[in-house]
Formats: C-alpha cells, structure tokens, sequence
C-alpha cells in the first residue's frame, strides 16, 4: 500500500459522511429552491425561479438578522473585553481558573431555560416592576427587539469572553513593563501594544458569536413573542407552519451565500489587517 | 453508562494536567468547555440520581405521547391514568393545526395520540396520516351520546377516524380594568382599540385560521376567506397593528394573568379559565362572528405505541373523567353523558354557553383554509414583517 | 475594573439564580412564589420522560463525539499527506460544515433524508421476503446521531489538524529511519502527540450534541432529547420541574469541576 493510496483509505469514511449529511442535503435544498409547493404543502418538483423572486417578502427577517445580528456581535464584544482584560491581566493565578469557569458555568443550563429566566426578569413582574417602585411608569421590556439583544448578548457572551482571554493571556507581560518605563501613558500603552496584540482574539470571538447569531431562532423566538423575526424564526415558520418546502429552501440558499461572503470577506480583511493569521482561524 | 467506560478517571486527570501545565491556549478553552460535558456524564451516572418507574409496565407499556393545545387538560387525570395503567403520559403542546400538520408530514412525530380541529381531518385523511379508529378498543365511545354538530367531522365516508373532545368558540379576554368603561363587543372593537389606548398589550394567535379569520370579520368578511381581495384588506390591516401588539403566541394565559397583556384573542376555555380566577378578565365574542370549532381525539398513523393511546382516549372519553377534565379547562363537551354529571353553573355559563343569536354568527373553519397557500404566506409574511 | 466584572458576573448568574429560587417553588406556576418545596426535584427524577430525555440525549452526545473523534482524527491524518484538488475540497467542506447554521443543517437533513427515506422505502418493502415485516427507513436516533456526527467532525478535523501541523514532522520521519513500521510510528509516536486535541474535540463534540437543540429539532424524528424535553415543557407553561432540571444539571457539572480541581491541586503540589 502506498502512502497515497493510505491518506484515501483514510480520508475514505470522513468523506462519505460529509457526501451524505453534507453534500447531499444542500444539494437538495439547492434543488428544492427551484421547485413549487404541493397542494397540501410539502415540495412538487419543478424549475421555476419564483421563490426567490419572492424572497422580498422575507426581507425584514434578512434586515433584522443582519442588523442586530453585528450589533450583538460588536456589544458582547464591548462588555467582553474588559472582563477578559480583568482577567487575564489584573487577576492573580489562583483566581484566574476559577473566574474563567464561573464565566462558563451558566452555559451549562439549557439556553431554553435561562432564557425564559429572562422572559421572567424582563417581564411586568421583573425590572418594570421594579422601575415602577422608583416612579418611573410604562416600561415595556419584553417582546421587543431591545429583549432580544440582551438575550442574544447574554446566551454568547462567554465564546467572546475566551478568545480575547486567551489573546490576552499570551501576551507577555514584560511588554508592558517594557512599555510604561519607557514612560508611556496607560492608556497609551493599551492602544499600542495590548490592543493590536489580542485582534486576533477579538476577531475570532466576533465570527464565532456572528455566525451563530446569523443563524438564531430560539432567542428571537422566546423573548421576542413572535414579533422580532431572524431569518431561523422565517426558515422554522415556512417548514414547521406553512409547509413551503421550495421557499423555505430558497430562504435558507440565501442565508448561506449570504453568509458565505460576509465571513469569507471578513476573513480576508482580518488576515490582512493582522500577521498572525493563523490565530484567526475559526476554532 | 458509566464515563469510566470511556475515558478512565485517571487518564482524564492526566490530560486535565496537561492543560494546567501547558500555556494557556485556543485548547485550553476547549478543554474547560468540554470538562462541563463529562461533568454531565458523571453527574447523570451517579447513583440514587436514576430512578425506574414506580410500577412495572402493564400491556400498554410505559408510556404514551399526547400531542395537543395549551391548558387543555386536568394534570390530575394524566396521574390517575399513570395509576390505574403504568403508563405516563407526555404532552406535547402545539399553536396551530398547521404545526400539527407539518410535524406529521415530515414524519416520525412519535405521537401516539392528537388532537386535530373539526376542519383538518379531512385533509389528514386524504394525506394519510390518520388511523381509522378501531371503535371495540373504545368501550367510552357512544356515538349516540354527542351533538352530531360537534361530532359529525370525525366520520370520513362512514369511517371513524376521530372521536369528540370538546367544543368551543375563538373570541377574545379583555382585562376590564382597563378598558375605561367602554363596552367591548366586537372585532371591530377589538382592531380599533388595539391600535389606539390598548397599544402594546393586545395578543394575537400565532395561527392562520383565527388570527386571519378575525381580520376578515373586521370588513364583515367570511372567516373562511381564501379570495384574494378580502385577504388582502385582512393584509392590511394586520399590517397596520402589527406595531400595536404586546406578542404573536397561542399560548396567552401567562401574559394575562402577569398584567402585561391587556387583551388577547382566546378561546372559550383560556377564558373560562382566567375569569374564574381573574373576574375582571372577561370573555367576549364578536359580534360580527368568528369562529366555532370542535377538537377531536385522534390516533396518528404510525403511532409506536397504539395500545396505550387507545387506552388513554377511551381513559379521557370516560364521562367522569371528562367531566374533570371541563371542569379544569373551562370548555363546554358535547357528550349528554357528561353534562349529566357536570354542575349547573357550568352549563348555564355565559363563556361556555354563549346567547344563542351570537353563536349563530360564528361559522366553523373551513378545511380549504389549511392547505390553502395564500393564508398561510399572508400569516409567514405578518409574522416576519 | 473590578466593579466592572462584578457587574457582568451579576448580568451573567442573574437568570441563574431565578432559576434555582423557582425551583423550590411550592406552587405549579412559574411565575408566582407559593412557598418553599422540593418536591419539584422528587417530580422530574420520577419522570420516566425526563429520564429518557436524559438518557438519549447521553446517548446521542457519546455516540456521535466518539464516531466524530475517530473518523474526524482519520480525516485529519489523511489530509495532512494530501496536496491538490483533494485537500481543496475537503477544506472546502469543513469551512462549510462549522460555518453553516445549525437551523440550515437540520432542515436540509431532514427535507434530504425524508426525499430519499421516501424512495428507499417502496424497494425495501418490495425486495423483503415477508412485506408486512419490511423494515422502513425515518428520522430517529440514527438521522440525529448522523447529524451531529458530521458537524462535530468538523470541529475535530480543524483541532487535529492544528495540532498536526504544530508538530515536528521530523520526529516521524526520525522514526521511520529507525525502521518502525508506519503504523507502528502512527501508534507510538504519532497518537499519542495529538492525543490532548482529539480528547479536546471530543469534550467540544461531546458538549455540542448534548446541548444542541436546533438541529435535533428537525432530524430526531420521534426521539426526545432533553433540550427538546426542555421546549416542548416551556411551551405549556414552565412548570418548575424545568427549573428543577436545569438546577440539578447545573451543580453536577459544578460539582464535578470542583472535585477535579480540588484533585488537580492536589497532585500539583505532591
């Protein structure tokens, strides 16, 4: 046996399991795009462009996924990278492990469960209430696209959390000292060493929490009250209710092209603002 | 399951090691995210954790699946049942009789037992997804007992496919106390003051039929509209009070009883149900109509455990459980058996029993409505607008 | 600073604490306190569903991360010798596999495999011996561990390789000159090596599938897996037997890393 002829046999069982759960269902569902719905719902073979002709009326699904989808992205990160920076910078060893995990530990409840804790705190009985008690009258917090912010924020904020704590983690301390007895400002200092040395963990903490977020269906779906829409709620109505295969299939083509271009742009642009290209993989 | 069969404890320390003493890394994170995970494992392996069933199975099995609508039936029944057979009872809840409809048509539901709407059997026979009813496995079943009115659906061609749970109306709960005084008593009402002092507190069903049909009846059009004109007036106007509305959810108990919705469409038991315990929630049925309907036990074809969910419709066709059964949901049935052993009150009520000249308004769902596509993309697209 | 992350640990165990205080509610609604109970806890151990939720979702999350670790290393290793077309397309796939939404991933494999279960079907009934015994193809434990399988091994691949790559490739071939066998390198040189990053994307695979909802949702037919348990339970109205779940789920992680902390420490200074 060749080395060659190895590296196929290897290759062999993963590539089958990619043909058939991979390759095959986005075939169908490229081919499904161009079909019709069937009378009692379903699919009906056909060639037809109809679908996507059809795709405006969907275009609100598109427009609030693709505006609070970054701005999600680009809040966590916000609230993200002073805690990682707390903690990988001012935080003494024997406390980092044990913060870092606390950060994970709510991950380990069900996002289904702790985001109906949030249909509860930000319902009438939670903080309203509360701004009630303080005058303040008439606060309407859940149900509205404010409600799903947080819930996105909330749900993804530890994968931002640790690419930019390991960014910062790695970075070697003596820079800093390196830097202030030079005599540079804090802030100074920040801006040109820290900063510039974790974009690679910034960077991949925001493609991990955007590509989830592009794809969201249950945050939107529980705190939104079926009002905030993302393009996963369209994608579940159209095959969970109304039973348009064809669309649904055409709904879902775009999401993924769309996608396809925004991370793959995205990517070229990082690897171009950033040397250290290999940190900006996706893992 | 044990995690020992795996991993053994001492290779997994080892290896937690070797994260602790290499730098920090893109693993490092992987590897406290992945310790959550065996935490589960062990966490689900420790024993006193586990339990079995409290009884050994009867011929039924275990077990039995209830697909069906919200707050629609006494908890207590299910216990009895589980009592009486060993069998548990899960309940899985639906918004609409198309989610009902599309989770079968893909296949593989897993339910044993569900509850379709008069208008929809017809549809879920002729897609053969339902299971005619063999009638000697359901002792219960009298056909002479039920109002031919509620029952008359669930015969296809001669065929039992469906027996009668209970019947009801699609009107909507309106909380009194904020409603200045001013009398409530139609859908017109119902649009008009939702886009004005009841902005952001009124709900809607997530549901074509009733959310669309009630639309309609703001024009005076037939519930049952598929023309493309009045469908599109009913576009319209949903459109326009989209921005107006708390949430889109079949299930509004909770939000009423919470004080954050004011009023919501509802049906006559969610009605009944808040009332009893929020008197100033009233039940209110337009007056220019809307809908009635009648919900029926069916079997899907498929179901992995037939015996016990003809055990359970027969258990929850039983007069006297079904008299529980209106007691906790609040809607009115349409066996003369069971009226036989409910109280009085009940039947007089206003909410189960509305005056005769407003029940004839209302019409019952038409079956074009399920399949017909142009609804079903009018509610995808208010939904999503 | 460090009121700031005071502040966000608030934000992030705020919901938690609901959870747990719910869980002791006496009353059924989840959204008025009755008084203090655990009976909740007694409820959801004794509820066969919710242990069978559990138990599939264990299932799933093992199966699914073991298959992912053993092909998705097999995959890696083959790449790793592969130039050309070939890599190009199996870079292409994985990029694909961890970029695509999970919702777009259950739909495609639930509308593809029901179109060929529904071909598949007729000819299996007709080539069978006894029709009436003919085994059928659906959507079940299979299709989800079949799912899951192929997304976690994504995420394996791409660890892997990392490592793979990182490696001195010069140790191997040092091997090789010192006559081992190439499987005897693999063996004692290679596996070992990679071994910490196959275990990591096994805890990630394993991780992922037990937590999964979104793809399940759509490709585990009549299975219930506990967040899809979970779903159904919130839709009629949490009881805070849910609560009680989350809790117990919650400290038996906690517990568990606390105990392996603790021996950590502990080996660490012997």
């Amino acid at each position: 046996m060749t080395k060659r002829e190895r590296n196929w046999l290897l290759l062999l069982p993963g590539g089958a399991w990619f043909l058939i759960m991979l390759v095959l269902p986005l075939t169908v569902v490229f081919i499904f795009s161009f079909g019709e719905r069937g009378d009692a719902g379903g699919y009906v073979p056909a060639f037809t462009l109809e679908q996507y002709a059809n795709l405006p009326a969907r275009l609100t699904a598109f427009e609030n996924t693709m505006i609070l989808a970054p701005i999600g992205t680009l809040i966590s990160m916000l609230i993200a990278y002073p805690l990682a920076y707390q903690l990988a910078v001012n935080t003494s060893r024997k406390w980092k492990t044990v913060l870092l995990v606390l950060v994970i530990v709510p991950f380990w409840t069900s996002i289904l469960i702790r985001s109906y804790a949030w249909i509860y705190i930000l319902g009438g009985q939670g903080i309203p209430n509360l701004l009630e008690m303080l005058g303040i009258e008439g606060v309407r917090l859940i149900y509205t696209p404010f409600a799903v912010l947080i819930g996105i924020i909330y749900g993804y904020l530890p994968l931002m959390v640790f690419p930019i704590y390991v960014s910062l983690d790695r970075l070697d301390k003596r820079l800093l000292e390196a830097s202030s007895d030079l005599g540079a400002k804090p802030f100074a200092t920040f801006m040109q060493v820290t900063l510039p040395l974790s974009v690679p963990g910034i960077a991949t903490g925001c493609m991990l929490v955007f590509i989830l977020l592009m794809g969201e269906f249950l945050i939107p779906a529980l705190l939104g009250g079926g009002k905030v829409f993302f393009v996963g709620n369209a994608l579940v109505d159209l095959f969970l209710q109304s039973r348009n295969w064809a669309y649904g299939s055409a709904v879902a083509v775009t999401l993924i092209v769309i996608m396809l271009v925004t991370v793959t742009v995205y990517m070229r642009l990082i690897s171009r603002l950033n040397t250290q290209r290999d940190d900006v993989s996706i893992m | 399951m044990k995690p020992e069969d795996y991993i053994s404890k001492r290779k997994f320390m080892e290896e937690l090691r070797r994260y602790q003493k290499g730098s920090v890394s893109r693993r490092h994170f992987l590897g406290v995210t992945g310790l959550g995970a065996a935490a589960v494992v062990l966490g689900a392996a420790m024993p006193g954790l586990r339990t079995t069933p409290a009884r050994a199975a009867t011929d039924i099995g275990d077990r039995v699946v209830l697909a069906t609508w919200p707050n629609y039936h006494d908890p207590k029944n299910f216990e009895i049942f589980t009592e009486q057979t060993g069998a548990f009872t899960q309940v899985n809840v639906f918004g609409s009789n198309e989610e009902m409809l599309a989770k079968l048509q893909a296949g593989g539901s897993g339910w044993d037992v569900f509850v379709p709407t008069n208008y929809t059997i017809t549809t879920y026979v002729s897609e053969d997804l339902i299971e005619p009813l063999d009638l000697s496995k359901l002792p219960n079943y009298e056909a002479g007992a039920f109002d031919p009115r509620f029952s008359d659906a669930g015969i296809v061609d001669g065929t039992v496919y469906a027996v009668p749970k209970n019947w009801g109306t699609t009107g909507f709960a309106v909380n009194t106390s904020h409603t200045g005084g001013k009398e409530m008593a139609s859908w017109k009402d119902f649009w008009d003051r939702t886009m004005d002092d009841f902005s952001g507190r009124t709900m809607v069903h997530d549901y074509q039929l009733t959310t669309i049909g009630n639309a309609l009846k703001y024009f005076g059009y037939s519930f049952n509209s598929v023309d493309p004109k009045e469908l599109a007036d009913a576009e319209e106007l949903l459109l326009k009070v989209k921005p107006h509305l708390f949430a889109i959810s079949s299930d509004y108990q909770p939000a009423m009883r919470s004080g954050d919705a004011w009023m919501t469409m509802c049906w006559t038991g969610d009605g009944k149900q808040l009332n009893s315990d929020i008197p100033e929630i009233q039940y209110v049925l337009g007056k220019e109509g809307g809908e009635l309907w009648s919900d029926y036990y069916a079997i899907p074809k498929g179901a992995p455990h037939r015996e016990a969910a003809y055990a359970l419709i027969n258990f929850l066709i039983d007069p006297e459980v079904n008299a529980r059964e209106v007691l906790a949901h609040g809607y009115p049935v349409a066996d003369s058996r069971t009226n036989a052993l409910l109280p009085k009150e009940i039947l007089e009520d206003p909410i189960l029993y509305p005056a005769q000249e407003l029940l004839d308004a209302l019409e019952f769902g038409a079956a074009a409505t399920l399949t017909d596509p142009n609804r079903a993309e009018l509610l995808a697209r208010f939904k999503s607008a | 600073m460090r009121v700031y992350a005071i502040c966000v640990y608030l934000f992030l165990y705020m919901p938690i604490a609901i959870i747990a205080l719910f869980s002791f509610n006496a009353g059924r609604h989840a959204s008025q306190l009755q008084g203090f109970s655990v009976q909740w806890y007694g409820r959801a151990l004794k509820n066969p569903f919710v242990m069978d939720a559990l138990q599939t979702s264990l299932m799933v999350a093992l199966v699914s991360a073991l298959l992912a670790s053993v092909l998705g290393t097999l995959t890696a290793i083959g790449l790793q010798g592969m130039r050309g077309p070939v890599r190009v397309i199996f870079d292409g796939i994985i990029y694909i596999a961890i970029m695509i939404p999970g919702i777009v991933i259950g739909i495609a494999t639930l509308i593809a495999l029901v179109t060929v279960f529904d071909q598949i079907n007729p000819w299996l009934a007709a080539l069978w011996p006894e029709a009436s015994e003919a085994p059928s193809l659906s959507m079940g434990m299979g299709s989800l561990i079949a799912a899951h399988t192929m997304f976690t091994m994504a995420l394996v691949v791409v660890i892997v390789r990392a490592r793979l790559s990182s490696l001195e490739r010069d140790l191997a071939e040092a091997s090789a000159d010192l006559y081992a066998t190439p499987f005897g390198t693999f063996w004692q040189i290679t596996l070992p090596l990679i071994a910490p990053a196959i275990l990591a994307g096994f805890l990630l695979s394993f991780t992922f599938s037990f937590d999964d909802f979104i793809i399940a949702f759509f490709v585990a037919g009549s299975e219930t897996t506990l967040p899809i348990y979970i779903f159904s339970s919130i839709r009629r109205g949490v009881t805070p037997e849910i609560n009680a779940i989350g809790t117990m789920v919650m400290l038996a992680s906690l517990i568990l890393l606390i105990i392996a902390q603790l021996i950590l420490r502990r080996e660490h200074k012997a």
